[in-house]
């Protein structure tokens, strides 16, 4: 190949002190791109002996502005529909309590989306996330297994419910409520049902939340 | 065989000249000017247009997304961040005022990406927009926003208003102005000039507001380095075009440009990993391994807001395999693809026409925006200069002229400089300087 086609590099008129200021600009991008390439690929690679060794490293740095999440759908799909249902108890005017039925919150946000191009992250990921943050953070007995965490998803299912719901309910004043969630398994295609035949809807019950007791004093005072 | 008393010549002869050729030819690239300005515009305006339209679209839902009474309350937020140190200027108060003046900043900062106008600032600013509102409640976001968070810190080290941008027009303008007075033709020298004075006022309220913050101890070590060194560098960049535009400007020009081809780097790679790791996680999974993967999220209730079209769609079993195994094949083999011209733009096609039918069929239009975008990067400059001008006849009524943008030559902004001597890589065959990964970006 004959000499590089094109003007001279930029580089070739610089005085010395030009020159190094350049060779140090390459040198220290070039350690922070691969450094920060480097972190983020061992985060998302499989677990190995390298990001074994640095996982404290690795996740420092990645979290929480480089947090990677590449997950939707994989490694497998989601074969259920969870609806998020809830009800209230409410006192009467007349001093009396009564319980409302369930509701289908998330059944709401389905009728909300419905034939909308643009659906809200309120309706699509509110819900969502909210429950599967508290089925992470709790066992099935509903006790907390990740310190802080499942007290901050406890504390953000109820303010949903009770947003939802509001203050006052069929002309009395919500008491208290409780949620629980409706799991239906997806059936499986006609051509393709190699795995288990879908059992029916299964409901998971959480205890009751009372209303007036406010979340987050309870927190700053644990 | 005859020849077998003289050697067989080395495969490796010459290889350690080819070497030095490579370095110096990589050298020479990366302190050559701004690779790629094209693709990092079409990315800047991309994602500036994905959030401007995403916070648009959620200004009735504004309050119970990031408001301080939102089901994620402050208190929540407040707790959480304390934990993983997030940034996000919404925590600085609960009150109602702030919150709003922030949501009207964010949106504002993306029209100015959008639009290019004091690109570098407003690149700073859009990012403090995005990290603020998406810090503030990280249960409400999705793949959409994550992609959006990534992009908005690495477009700060880019130069991505070089074409398309309001500051180029500016800059042609004032370069024909000073032309049409001083006989001067040369725009560098007609950007140097100008003392900039809305530049000199918006350099002195941000550099109050983030003494305020610093003074206040809102900031973190880390935050407060990194903004100080933004308005640090501003200041000199400026200086340095007023007092000595001579080779102290040249320095600085090139370290811009290294700091913006190694950022362009590092988004390409980071759209790569989206990508392999997508197709990665997904091999690992048995529906995704039967062809059946993607009848599952077309029954999803979150994920139909069009269930005839869904489920007319899971029942064609061809079609949900086909796409199910077509998914993963590209995802997987994307990365791989770069090193051939011909086959990637192929796949770049096959993905964002993918993403569009995401964004209508499972209800993701600000996800599937923003990965649109983010596969951009990887489009010919041929076809986006081809396709801005198309734009630019069809917009304008007149038709005829020729879109400005197409023919100038070296672009930047007031506070980017002008170096009308270099050349945009021009439309056309692949620029034999440039190996991949930076082929797919350029070429």
């Amino acid at each position: 190949m004959e000499p590089f086609e094109g003007p001279p590099p930029r580089t070739a008129a610089l005085s010395t002190p030009g020159r190094i200021a350049v060779a140090v600009a390459i040198g220290t991008v070039a350690v922070g791109a691969l450094f920060h390439l480097g972190m983020v690929f061992l985060h998302v690679a499989p677990s190995n002996t390298l990001s074994k060794e640095h996982t404290q490293a690795v996740s420092d740095y990645v979290y929480p502005e480089f947090e990677q999440n590449w997950k939707l759908f994989a490694p497998e799909p989601l074969q259920q529909n969870i609806h998020v249902q809830a009800r209230a108890e409410v006192r009467g005017t007349d001093g009396n309590l009564s319980t409302t039925g369930w509701v289908d919150l998330t059944g709401q946000d389905i009728d909300a989306m419905r034939h909308n191009p643009f659906p809200s992250h309120t309706q699509q990921n509110e819900l969502r996330r909210a429950w599967s943050f508290y089925t992470d953070t709790h066992d099935d007995k509903e006790q907390p297994n990740s310190g802080d965490r499942s007290d901050m998803s406890r504390t953000y299912l109820q303010r949903i419910v009770r947003e939802r719901f509001g203050p006052r309910l069929n002309g009395g004043d919500v008491v208290r409520v409780q949620a629980r969630s409706a799991t239906t398994p997806i059936p499986q295609p006609s051509w393709g049902g190699t795995r288990q035949p879908a059992p029916g809807t299964v409901y998971r019950e959480l205890p009751w939340w009372p209303v007036n007791a406010a979340p987050a004093a309870q927190e700053n005072a644990s | 065989m005859s020849a077998h008393d003289s050697p067989v010549p080395s495969p490796f002869a010459g290889l350690g000249r080819g070497l030095d050729r490579a370095v110096t030819r990589g050298m020479n690239t990366v302190t050559g000017g701004a690779i790629a300005p094209y693709q990092s515009a079409i990315v800047r305006i991309g994602f500036s247009l994905t959030w401007l339209l995403f916070l648009l679209r959620e200004f009735p839902h504004r309050v119970e997304l990031y408001g301080p009474d939102a089901p994620w309350s402050w208190d929540l937020a407040k707790q959480l961040v304390a934990g993983n140190h997030a940034f996000t200027v919404l925590l600085w108060t609960d009150s109602r005022a702030w919150f709003e003046i922030v949501y009207a900043f964010a949106i504002v900062a993306s029209v100015m990406l959008l639009l290019g106008w004091r690109t570098r600032t407003a690149s700073v600013l859009f990012m403090i927009g995005v990290l603020s509102l998406q810090n503030r409640s990280v249960f409400e976001g999705d793949g959409g926003d994550n992609v959006i968070h990534l992009m908005a810190i690495y477009l700060v080290f880019t130069r991505c208003g070089k074409v398309w941008s309001l500051d180029r027009r500016l800059a042609v303008r004032r370069a024909a102005k000073a032309a049409d007075v001083g006989g001067a033709a040369d725009l560098g020298k007609a950007t140097e000039a100008g003392a900039d004075p809305v530049g000199i006022a918006l350099w002195t309220v941000f550099g109050v507001a983030l003494l305020a913050a610093s003074l206040a101890g809102k900031l973190s070590t880390g935050w407060a380095l990194l903004f100080w060194a933004f308005w640090l560098i501003q200041a000199v960049w400026w200086a340095v075009r007023r007092v000595a535009p001579g080779e102290p400007h040249t320095v600085l020009d090139i370290i811009a440009d290294i700091v913006h081809n190694g950022a362009m780097l590092v988004i390409v790679v980071e759209v790569c990993l989206i990508y392999s790791t997508a197709g990665w996680y997904k091999i690992q999974g048995g529906a995704w391994q039967d062809g059946t993967a993607l009848y599952y999220p077309l029954h999803l209730d979150d994920f139909s807001p069009w269930p005839a079209l869904s489920h007319t769609l899971a029942g064609n079993d061809l079609a949900v395999m086909l796409i199910t195994y077509g998914t993963v094949i590209v995802q997987v083999a994307f990365p791989f693809t770069l090193f051939n011209r011909r086959v990637k733009n192929v796949l770049l096609v096959a993905m964002m026409l993918e993403h569009a039918s995401i964004a209508l069929v499972l209800g993701l239009p600000f996800f599937s925006l923003a990965m649109i975008a983010a596969d951009a990067v990887f489009l010919p400059t041929g076809f986006l200069v081809w396709a801005a001008d198309r734009l630019l006849r069809r917009l304008r009524p007149g038709g005829g002229r020729p879109a400005a943008v197409v023919h100038e030559q070296g672009a930047a902004g007031p506070e980017q400089d002008v170096r009308p001597e270099q050349d945009v890589r021009p439309a056309g065959p692949a620029d034999p300087a440039v190996g991949p990964p930076q082929t797919g970006a350029v070429t």
